[in-house]
């Protein structure tokens, strides 16, 4: 191969990480070769000119997530790596049947919760007072269904590669998981910075999550509402640092895109606020928190929200997605049970493990903890964004002390967990490459079935050594390419990988010759 | 479709047609005065603060009436919501609300104006390049309306956007118009190439009436005129053309009463007996017709109030301070 750009990835050094493009110095893994010859091509230069033009690209499309600096919003770009990461099908299958199989069985657990028997709890499955005492939990919730039992009907499912390289659950985020419309956006961008690179590559489609969402959505309307529902977007406002994403999801299912001063309640029905006065709205997909969705229910001071929205929902005459009371179920410490979840629902094995956690209640974990605090990682149990995180090999003694004073003051609210020491890519920094600590936040649609989107949203911790990859915290992200399986000469669709997906993406992609 | 967002695409209409006027208006004063006396250009200036409506609000300020002070007030102050600067930020953010009913192409072209508006050092340009940074923010203005016209459905959001862009212009054509009058007292041929260059109207004058400056041929065409977009009449029958199709086929709703009965007085209007007659108060009711509508549409589209009195609306939504 002839090498214009030598040294690119010459001086590239995998270290002591599972390295997702490197198996060992210079030996680079077979799903990766194709991909590598064609950015050896392209001089540090020639990248460095493409970055400039994707953040021009960015900005002005206004693809930014805002920063609040001091009372000041400042939007930002969320920097996309120019190398993509490459999963394979058959890795992908084993991450797509865990991903369906957990949730399952939290989709059923939260069901059982709020509007069945409780049956997991009778059964010891989980501990009551872990189940009452998560501040996700929601006594408000009782006894509103959702159609289909669909209470998580968007699921982002933090998935970290350990050492060895095997896929392991970090954290759920069933209540507003964000980042969706980066995995759409990044894949647009790539195709248009660097067009080339796709030529070979089986890449699956992800651009039809509107529709994908739109679908779902519709499943969970209220009986009532016939066979074209009316579904809204509820988001928090311009100045919510996911707005971006809120437009993108209005404007992908060709829905309005609401604020709740839009919405008003009568008499136990939904309408929303329009030019030719009040319309019915069915199945409201809300970006806004639990306390902030209705003042008459939950936080009085909320302006946010729409009053009596709860008693709407609760009548049966709209339905709310995500349904309220999900982040029970994505607690940090209700997340350790889930395994068992798995089992009792389904009778499965689970499929994707979770990392090793210790309950802080139970006194020898406790005191094994303790004793380990600075070689392990502590987190609170309901914070999202990497926010509270003290990761015990980095911290400082001081910082060690006062992880130690709060986790003996409340260890209900606190989690220590073995370091992952997630895997690597390497990563345009400056003219060169470098290792990356990254993650993969798939995304999972529940309704009549569960659909998982081809990839999900791959985060790159940008400073070097870091392992925390939050957009909140300076983290990147890298377009995410699940390969299709290869034809076998029969029909792409009689191939056991497109019968276990949806039937959405498995498009003439596939024929793309080599 | 959502009162709230047509709410905004008819405030994003409003503010980029008022950014793109001002910095007309702007830019013929400037290039009129290099050869004017100080007494002639003081009393120049304060006509643009009047013709803008922001005379008082500029006295509170403390600007000095000189050209580098009243110009940088109308086009970088973020204390003055009538400066270029404040509008174009306002039709950005107005877009934004409204994303989703917009196309990208238009979200786009607007975002990148604002960005490099600000992104300019806009007290250097007026001082250096005048006549550059008002016809950089013209052109943008017009690219805008351009992107919309060519990929914008014709929907609800559309007329919304029509609705706002041709009711601040009809406003903004009379009160021009209004303004010189009162100023130049003395009109001369230079005071009134200048009214209507400001108006982007000086090709399309010439070559109907030639050279002649007769002020009855000018304040004719910018009032009255069919065929030129600028002109109060036109702007007016366009909203008018709306507003019907907002409306449908039913009993006509308030708003398109008050602007089809204005349309109608311009479309039969005599010329002579509106120049014979007081002709400042006679555009000055136009004016206030105009805002009538405004008021009329903001009660009926974007309130969701049902029942409405005209009598009863005194508030032009989304600015108190007019």
């Amino acid at each position: 191969m002839p090498t214009v750009a030598a040294g690119l990835f010459d001086d590239y050094d995998p270290e002591t990480f599972f390295d997702e493009v490197f198996s060992g110095p210079g030996e680079v893994r077979e799903h990766y070769t194709g991909l590598l010859d064609r950015l050896r091509r392209f001089s540090a230069e020639d990248l460095a000119r493409r970055e400039r033009r994707r953040d021009a690209a960015f900005r002005s499309q206004g693809i930014t997530f805002t920063v609040y600096e001091e009372d000041e919003g400042i939007e930002r770009t969320f920097p996309m790596d120019l190398l993509p990461r490459v999963i394979t099908a058959a890795e992908w299958e084993v991450i797509e049947s865990g991903l369906v199989q957990r949730v399952t069985a939290l989709n059923r657990f939260l069901d059982d919760l709020y509007v069945g028997e409780r049956a997991a709890v009778h059964d010891g499955v989980i501990p009551w007072w872990l189940v009452t005492s998560s501040d996700g939990f929601s006594r408000e919730a009782f006894g509103i269904p959702v159609p289909l039992g669909a209470r998580c009907l968007v699921a982002g499912i933090d998935l970290v590669r350990d050492a060895e390289g095997r896929f392991c659950v970090l954290e759920d985020n069933l209540r507003s998981p964000s980042g969706i419309s980066y995995v759409v956006e990044n894949r647009v961008a790539m195709t248009r910075l660097l067009p080339n690179v796709f030529t070979d590559a089986p890449v699956r489609p992800v651009d039809h999550y509107g529709r994908s969402l739109l679908g779902a959505l519709s499943r969970v309307a209220p009986p009532a509402a016939g066979d074209t529902p009316t579904v809204v977007v509820l988001t928090p406002g311009v100045f919510n640092s996911a707005y971006f994403e809120h437009v993108f999801l209005a404007a992908h299912m060709g829905v309005e895109l609401v604020e709740g001063r839009d919405l008003v309640v009568d008499d136990h029905v939904l309408y929303m606020r329009t030019t030719r006065g009040l319309k019915r709205v069915d199945v409201v997909y809300r970006r806004i928190d639990d306390s902030f969705l209705d003042p008459v229910t939950f936080r009085p001071d909320s302006t946010l929200g729409v009053p009596g929205l709860m008693a709407a929902a609760r009548s049966g005459n709209v339905t709310i997605c995500n349904a309220v009371g999900n982040g029970v179920a994505d607690d940090k410490a209700v997340y350790a049970y889930v395994p068992q979840m798995i089992e009792y629902y389904l009778g499965e094995r689970p499929i994707l493990p979770n990392v090793d956690t210790y309950l802080l209640w139970e006194p020898e974990q406790l005191e094994f903890v303790l004793a380990n605090l600075d070689r392990l990682v502590i987190k609170p149990v309901a914070e999202a964004g990497g926010y509270g995180i003290t990761i015990g090999p980095k911290a400082t003694e001081a910082e060690l002390e006062a992880c130690r004073a709060d986790i003996l003051a409340d260890p209900r609210n606190w989690i220590a967990q073995e370091v992952v020491s997630l895997s690597r890519h390497p990563t345009l920094i400056d003219d060169h490459l470098e290792g990356r600590h990254i993650d993969l936040r798939p995304f999972v649609l529940t309704s009549d079935t569960v659909e998982v989107i081809p990839g999900g949203l791959t985060r790159v911790a940008m400073r070097k050594g870091s392992l925390v990859v939050n957009s909140s915290q300076g983290g990147g992200s890298k377009d995410t390419w699940v390969l299709a399986a290869r034809p076998t000469g029969e029909a792409e669709g009689d191939t056991d990988a497109a019968a276990a997906t949806p039937l959405l993406e498995v498009t003439g992609d596939v024929e793309v010759t080599s | 479709m959502l009162a709230r967002d047509a709410e905004n695409l008819f405030w994003m209409g409003r503010y980029l047609e008022r950014a793109e006027d001002t910095a007309r208006l702007l830019d013929v004063t400037y290039h009129g005065l290099l050869e004017a006396t100080v007494a002639e250009e003081r009393t120049a200036w304060r006509g643009v603060l009047h013709a803008v409506g922001l005379d008082e609000a500029a006295r509170e300020a403390r600007t000095p009436i000189t050209a580098a002070a009243v110009s940088a007030y109308l086009v970088d102050d973020r204390s003055n919501p009538g400066s270029i600067l404040s509008a174009v930020e306002a039709a950005r953010e107005n877009a934004r609300t409204v994303r989703e009913s917009l196309s990208t192409e238009v979200w786009q072209s607007l975002n990148e104006f604002c960005l490099s508006l600000r992104s300019r050092n806009l007290r250097t340009d007026v001082e250096h390049q005048p006549h550059e940074l008002y016809g950089f923010v013209r052109k943008q203005c017009q690219t805008v309306a351009g992107v919309a016209t060519e990929t914008l459905a014709r929907d609800e959001g559309w007329r919304f956007l029509k609705l706002g862009w041709n009711l601040e212009r009809a406003e903004w054509s009379s009160r021009l118009l209004r303004v010189r009058q009162q100023y130049l007292e003395a009109s001369g041929f230079h005071e009134w190439v200048g009214t209507l260059r400001s108006a982007s109207a000086l090709e399309a004058y010439r070559r109907a009436h030639r050279t002649s400056m007769d002020p009855l041929d000018v304040v004719s065409f910018l009032l009255l005129s069919r065929t030129f977009p600028r002109s109060v009449f036109f702007a007016v029958r366009t909203a008018e053309d709306a507003l019907r199709m907002l409306q449908g086929e039913d009993e006509p709703g308030v708003a398109l009463r008050l602007a089809g009965r204005l349309r109608a007085e311009l479309e039969f209007a005599d010329i002579r007996e509106i120049m014979d007659g007081d002709l400042e108060a006679e555009l000055f009711r136009f004016e206030s017709a105009i805002r009538g509508v405004s008021a009329a549409v903001g009660a009926q589209y974007f309130t969701s109030a049902h029942d409405f009195d005209l009598h009863t609306v005194q508030v032009f939504p989304g600015e108190g301070n007019r």
